[in-house]
This record gives C-alpha cells, sequence and structure tokens, in this order.
C-alpha cells in the first residue's frame, strides 16, 4: 500500500526546474568593445550603435606645471561601430593623430558558455585606414593615397574565468603600404606583430580594474602597457588609465611607439556609450 | 486473495489518479510581464517561457520562470540585470507554488475569481504571498489563467541601482497570463 501511496504522490510533485537554454552564454566578459586601447569580444546586440570618445594626454613627468600632461593636448579618437548582426558590426573611426580615418569590422565567432560546452569567445577584427593629414608642402613626394593606407587585423580569444576575472589574448598585426617618415609614428616597417593582453578585475558590480600589456613581436620598439579603471554610470562605461602609448588606432598603436612605463604614463580616458535603434516587439 | 485486493485497489487508484479524475493542465509558454514604474523612468520586460501546472483535483500550481529569458529590449540592460541584480547565475529561477483558496467550480466559457495562496522564491528568498487572478476554462482541456501582483524587490534582497541610465522601481508589477492544455 506504502508504494501505492509513494507512487501517487510523485503525481502531485512539482515541475521539475530546467534552463530554458541549457548552454547559456557568458555575459560582459569585458564592460564594453573597447578596453583601454583594444577592442575586445564584447559584442553588441543587433541593431545597436555603440560610440566610443577616446583621449590620451601627454606624459605626466611634467607634473603639475604640465597638469600631469593635460596641457599638452590631447590625440583623441571618435569610434562609431554599428551590429548589422549580433554576431558582426561595422565600425569607422577618426584619430586626431596624422587624421587618421579607419573602417573596420568585428566578427564573433565562438561565445563562450556558462557549462563551458564552450570555453572561450573568440572574435576577429579586421581595419583599414587612410591617413589624411595635408601633406602638400612636399610637393611631387606628397604620398598617394595607397601610400597613405595602412592596415590591421587582429584575433580576440577571451575567457571570463570567474565572476571576477577575464582576460583576453590578442594575436595583432598592422601593416602600413609606405611607412613614410613623415607619418607621426615611431616605427619605420610595414609589418608589425604584437599579441596583445587585456584583463578585468571586477571589484564591483559596476567598476573594475583593468590592465592591459602588447609586447611587440617583430621590432624594437618599447612594448605598449596600460593600467586602469572601468567605471559604469548612467549608461555609460568610463575607461580612465594610464598607458604608455599616445596613439589610439589600431595601426598607429602597434608602429606608432611607447613611453617608459611608470616615467612616461599618460593619462587616457574613453566614454563608451551604446544607443538602440529599433523597434522592439511586445507580445503584450 | 489479500494481495489480489491490494493489487486491485492500486491499479484503480493508478488508473483514476493518471486518467480518470486527473485534471492536470499545463503550459510550457506562458507569458509574464514586469513593469517597473519609477518617477522618471518606467520599463517593462518580458518573457513567454513561464512553465506551469495547474492541477485541479490536487489543488496543486506550481509556475517557474527561466529568468535568463526574461527581456527589457535593451541588451545592456538585461545584461547588467542578470548579473547584478538578479543574480541568475546563482538563482536562476523565479518560482511560486500553491493552492488555489476556493476552487471555483469552472463552466466552459465562463471567467472566474480566484486567489491563491503560496510561496514564491526569487533571488533564492521565499515568502508567502497571495495572487489574485481569475481562470477561465475555455474548452474541456484548455484553461487560461491571468494574474498581476506586486513584488518588492527589498523584500527579496535585490539591490536597485542607483547611478544607472534607467530608475528602477521598488516595487514591481507583475503579470501573468498563460493557457494551459490538459495533460
Amino acid at each position: 500500500m506504502l508504494v501505492c501511496f509513494g507512487y501517487s504522490q510523485s503525481s502531485f510533485a512539482q515541475l521539475e526546474r530546467k534552463l530554458a537554454t541549457e548552454s547559456q552564454e557568458v555575459d560582459l566578459i569585458f564592460h564594453a568593445p573597447r578596453h583601454i586601447n583594444l577592442l575586445t569580444v564584447e559584442p553588441l546586440d543587433e541593431k545597436t550603435l555603440h560610440f566610443a570618445i577616446m583621449h590620451t594626454f601627454g606624459t605626466l613627468d611634467g607634473g603639475i606645471q604640465n597638469l600631469f600632461g593635460l596641457d599638452n593636448g590631447a590625440v583623441i579618437q571618435f569610434s562609431f561601430e554599428y551590429a548589422l548582426h549580433r554576431n558582426f558590426s561595422l565600425g569607422m573611426s577618426r584619430q586626431s593623430r596624422d587624421k587618421m580615418y579607419n573602417l573596420y569590422g568585428r566578427y564573433h565567432l565562438l561565445k563562450q558558455t556558462q557549462d563551458d560546452q564552450m570555453p572561450i569567445s573568440l572574435s576577429f577584427m579586421g581595419a583599414a585606414g587612410v591617413n589624411t593629414s595635408n601633406y602638400q608642402f612636399l610637393q611631387e613626394d606628397n604620398p598617394n593615397f595607397a601610400d597613405r593606407s595602412s592596415f590591421a587585423f587582429q584575433l580576440m580569444a577571451a575567457r571570463r574565468f570567474s565572476d571576477k576575472i577575464s582576460l583576453q589574448v590578442s594575436p595583432m598585426m598592422a601593416y602600413f603600404v609606405d611607412p613614410n617618415p613623415i607619418f607621426l609614428v615611431q616605427g619605420d616597417q610595414n609589418l608589425y606583430l604584437a599579441l596583445g593582453f587585456s584583463g578585468k578585475y571586477k571589484i564591483s558590480g559596476k567598476s573594475s580594474l583593468t590592465m592591459q600589456w602588447i609586447p611587440n613581436l617583430n621590432n624594437d620598439l618599447r612594448n605598449n602597457l596600460g593600467l586602469g579603471i572601468d567605471l559604469e554610470a548612467g549608461g555609460h562605461v568610463f575607461q580612465m588609465y594610464f598607458v604608455t602609448s599616445q596613439l589610439l588606432n589600431e595601426q598607429y598603436l602597434l608602429a606608432g611607439g611607447n613611453g617608459t612605463p611608470g616615467e612616461q604614463f599618460r593619462l587616457g580616458f574613453n566614454v563608451n556609450r551604446v544607443f538602440a535603434t529599433g523597434k522592439r516587439k511586445s507580445n503584450w | 486473495m489479500r494481495f489480489l485486493y491490494i493489487f486491485l485497489f492500486c491499479f484503480i487508484f493508478f488508473f483514476l489518479a493518471e486518467k480518470g479524475i486527473a485534471q492536470e493542465y499545463l503550459t510550457e509558454r506562458g507569458k509574464v510581464l514586469f513593469i517597473s514604474k519609477a518617477p522618471m523612468s518606467e520599463f517593462t520586460g518580458e518573457s513567454s517561457q513561464l512553465q506551469g501546472l495547474i492541477d485541479m483535483d490536487k489543488n496543486l500550481l506550481d509556475f517557474y520562470l527561466d529568468l535568463n529569458t526574461l527581456k527589457t529590449g535593451i541588451g545592456l540592460r538585461d545584461r547588467h540585470m542578470r548579473e547584478n541584480y538578479l543574480e541568475t547565475k546563482k538563482f536562476p529561477f523565479a518560482e511560486f507554488t500553491g493552492q488555489i483558496q476556493e476552487i471555483p467550480d469552472l463552466k466552459t466559457g465562463e471567467t472566474v475569481e480566484v486567489k491563491a495562496k503560496g510561496r514564491f522564491k526569487i533571488h533564492g528568498v521565499e515568502r508567502e504571498i497571495d495572487v489574485p487572478g481569475t481562470i477561465k476554462k475555455k474548452s474541456n482541456n484548455e484553461l487560461a489563467l491571468k494574474a498581476e501582483f506586486k513584488v518588492l524587490l527589498g523584500d527579496y534582497n535585490i539591490a536597485i541601482p542607483k547611478v544607472m541610465f534607467y530608475e528602477l522601481a521598488e516595487e514591481q508589477i507583475v503579470k501573468i497570463d498563460a493557457v494551459l492544455k490538459i495533460k
């Protein structure tokens, strides 16, 4: 009899709790599509526009006299990136130094899942840019459009290791068609290879400590080092950091050269904002 | 002989429980809407993956929602909601298990008001709540359920964001709309 009731009891039972998706994607590996100088694996939702304004100032070693480099003026880059699909976005950026325009795309190949079915997120970035500075004073040596062009490619592999820690490794390359000495970079090669490391350590719901290190692989330029903090407030992600590179464009970042970490750090900050476009459908 | 009686009893009991008088209604795609009405900004979130069971015989109501399926229309807000407020990695479900206080006599096509009493659990906190709603017997094998109740975020230890681009109301209105079919 007991077995009898035991069995019938089971039909009184509640529904079994099951997740709607077994392999839930990991959210917010980084706070924004940008992290100090580098692009990240962080995707944008379809039909959203990401706007970033990025600045770096002069070196800190001028002290209070130069207000820690703020007096030296900033290199500024604006970037707009629009997601055509949840895995693909197209962007355009403009850096003030050398009036550099870049067109770029990001494609998200893999996304890390909570059950580790997919242990990493993997994205790809390609960019083509042109230096639009006025070099007419060079007369016949004035570089043509092709000579002013440069390209960048980057693979981004990231993992959120825990609630607090995320890391990204980014093999990067930049190619200058003609590395003219008139360009405001330190390198004189066509091809630059580097390995970017980005890290995030979450310290509260809305802030994280950030770092980046970009060792160069095929040249003697100084390596890029950055340390900072990301703060989310009012729908913006503010990124404030100390960094050794003054340049912001992907190609220029690898060719531009860096100061000495510690002594020639610069202050920099990015503001990230996402705008949703298009209407959402409601079932109500 | 006694065994045979027991066997027969069991058999009949099972039979009745499973087929004859069982009235288990189920849904896997009930709709849930929450409304956050803060002074400066109002927004809603919704999901149509509410899982539910109404057992008229045993007077059992059992509903749960995978909170990861809630969408507010802004992806970043959803991600913040999951990560910082609902903490869905730790507490993926909102659950309600309870009973109808007075079981109504349902006639096809008629809508009756009912009150459910039970335990609501979200963000790891469980509380006794009353939920008023209506049940309509749409046909012999379909029930339509509508309900509305309020959730005070503080009751469930859900933090309210201070400096965000959306203001979150302390009191969230939750609406449920589901059609349940007989098993």
